[in-house]
């Protein structure tokens, strides 16, 4: 999503800002820690976070001075909370906001508050996420503050800091990798030092007597950065609040069941609860196993290491294609996009790059509405395109009937292959597999071509009964305790005999003739 | 604060907006008044309501807090109809345009359906 950033001017100081969403109501997110404005649409929680809030309001959200985008300060003389809230009041002023609903995320939450108690003529409501005031820091003791600046110092820019916001996602490598980066866009070390320090000295304790917009304050149950005792305590000292836990154990806002979040923040602001069918979505799903080659034994050390390699894959081959993948058990990923194409084209890629290692991919694709209230997606569209994988054999993309219909004009080619039936649906799903060689295909379906099987060697007959049953040339030579050059050389001559163009062919012709009377 | 309740015309309407004056465009409304907005976020199938003056009311004064210019145009009106297009203008240059579509019942709005699309 392309969404300009524009700048406000506060005193010297230039803070970038964007604005998204149509809403009546303005909800200024003010960040915690750190931010990137554009960094941020990168990670497809935040997007989906910031994508949620904007869809009930106008957005406005910004880079706090000496991060992100916005102009850097000094960081052995960084401004105090107060100088750092005027930035609020600017982005309010260049967006044309009169009163906005402040969403004040972590550090976010002390400067949302400072604002509403100097301008609370402006302060339509709080919204405060994951904040304790300063007792409960110090309760805390410094001595947290000295590991974390540690971690900082040492590994600043590696998304390491993550251990201490959320320890549940640093095995995540591709949000690992997102968060190292947000960290390098957001600030330099130096100034993630002092931005650290000076919010371990803020103390608002001060002004929660004087806050009068009515306040919701949110707390993750399991926060591993801010206690919830703490959360629940703020509560109690601000006359106006109500306090709500939400299940999790991570502390960034946009992190875990963003949706829960957003939920309870939207219907706080409008007062209607969110319509739920909008968490269902269209998506399209593709559903990939590993599997064994007939007769080869993997230790599990080797089989191991094989989905590891394949999840790398998957990972970045459906980046590169615009899709996530939202699910990873064992041997099996389960990737989504946003088109029945895309998830095709993305398992081919996968199958390709894997072409010549023993252990190969067996896929499926469907397409379907999906909720997205849950970590991953869940429910029927997902049974079936893991049903579909599990029907398909090696190296074999295969996609439901209405996966092939909605492809029609991409290029890709399909012949069905079956159908599948479930206990929870009427009719059975037919199912099709994608056509991989097309270019040596004929346009029109022609039946397979009589074939004497006569002029083949008996070698050459035991090749491509193995070929047919879907086999590569390394699985074929394992099976025949022959090498894959011999191999090799078989197939062209089986090729040259029977005057085919493609292993596919081949393979059809044998099993049609081996299907006659 | 309490609303002196005015009947709603073209050039009254025109005042309202273009002033930012959300007490006066709440006072248009009939107390069981309904508010439709279609735009991006909200599609013709599932439009955004608001029901009831009081809740149009909040929605206005939201609208009128924005430092932004409002401009009503071709305003059209006949028995128990009316219908007006708005131009508006943020500071930061970012513009909408409304069309706005009403019955009206005893010289109150009963309902309204308001079109936008903004730059994005």
């Amino acid at each position: 999503m392309h969404v300009r950033t524009r700048y406000a001017r506060s005193g010297d100081l230039r803070i970038a800002y964007q604005v998204v969403g149509h809403g009546s109501v303005d909800l200024v997110f003010v960040p915690g820690f750190i931010s990137n404005l554009e960094i941020n649409w990168e990670d497809p929680g935040y997007a989906r976070f910031l994508g949620r809030l904007s869809a009930f309001s106008r957005l406005i959200h910004f880079d706090k001075r000496g991060t992100g985008l916005s102009d850097r300060v000094d960081p052995g003389n960084l401004p105090d909370l107060r100088t750092r809230m005027k930035d609020i009041h600017a982005v309010m002023d260049a967006a044309g906001s009169g009163r906005a609903v402040l969403l004040g995320a972590s550090e976010g939450a002390a400067m949302s508050l400072l604002f509403c108690a100097a301008y609370p003529d402006r302060t339509r409501a709080l919204v405060l996420y994951g904040v304790s005031d300063s007792s409960h820091r110090q309760a805390a003791a410094s001595k947290a503050l000295d590991r974390f600046i540690n971690l900082i110092e040492e590994t600043w820019g590696t998304g390491r800091s993550l251990q201490t916001l959320a320890p549940g996602l640093v095995q995540d490598t591709q949000f690992c990798d997102w968060w190292g980066r947000l960290e390098r866009f957001s600030a330099s070390p130096s100034a993630a030092i002092a931005l650290a320090r000076m919010n371990a000295d803020i103390d608002i304790a001060g002004v929660l007597r004087e806050i009068r917009a009515p306040t919701l304050i949110l707390h993750r149950t399991d926060d591993p950065h801010v206690d919830l005792a703490a959360g629940r305590d703020l509560a109690r000292r601000i006359a106006s609040s109500s306090f709500v836990e939400l299940p999790g154990n991570t502390h960034p806002i946009w992190t875990g069941d963003v949706d829960r979040v957003a939920d309870v923040i939207e219907e706080f602001v409008t007062g209607i609860p969110p319509f739920q069918e909008r968490q269902r979505v269209l998506a399209t799903l593709l559903s990939t196993r590993l599997t064994r080659p007939p007769g080869y034994r993997f230790s599990d050390r080797r089989w191991s290491e094989a989905a590891t390699n394949l999840r790398e894959r998957l990972e970045a081959v459906a980046r590169s294609f615009g899709g996530t993948v939202v699910r990873w058990e064992g041997d099996r990923g389960l990737a989504r996009f946003d088109g029945p194409a895309k998830a095709i084209r993305c398992g081919l890629a996968v199958a390709e790059a894997c072409r010549g290692r023993l252990e190969r991919l067996a896929q499926g694709v469907h397409v379907g509405e999906v909720e997205l209230s849950q970590a991953s997606p869940h429910g029927t569209t997902v049974m079936i395109a893991t049903a579909i994988a599990d029907s398909a054999s090696a190296e074999q993309v295969r996609a439901s009937a209405v996966t092939a219909e909605l492809c029609a004009g991409s290029g890709l080619r399909f012949e069905p292959c079956g159908q599948i039936r479930f206990d929870f649906l009427d009719k059975p799903v037919a199912i099709a597999c994608v056509a991989t060689v097309q270019h040596l295909e004929s346009a029109r379906p022609v039946p397979p071509a009589s074939i004497d099987l006569g002029c083949l060697s008996e070698r050459e007959r035991q090749v491509l009964e193995l070929l047919a049953g879907g086999l590569s040339n390394t699985e074929i030579a394992v099976q025949l305790q022959i090498s894959d050059h011999t191999i090799k050389r078989h197939v062209a001559n089986i090729l040259g005999k029977l005057d085919m163009s493609s292993r596919m062919g081949a393979a059809a012709a044998y099993l049609a003739s081996r299907g006659r009377p | 604060m309490q609303t002196r309740l005015q009947a709603v015309s073209g050039p009254a309407l025109k005042s309202a907006i273009e002033q930012r004056n959300g007490s006066a465009l709440a006072s248009f409304y009939a107390p069981d008044a309904i508010l439709r907005i279609m735009d991006r976020n909200n599609p013709p199938s599932r439009p955004r309501e608001i029901h009831g003056r009081a809740a149009i009311a909040a929605f206005w004064d939201d609208i009128c807090s924005r430092a932004m210019t409002h401009a009503v145009d071709t305003t059209l009106a006949d028995d128990g109809r009316m219908a007006f297009t708005q131009a508006c203008s943020y500071p930061d240059g970012t513009r909408v345009f409304c069309i706005s579509v009403m019955e009206t019942r005893e010289g109150q709005i009963s309902q309204q359906t308001i079109v936008q699309t903004w730059d994005e």
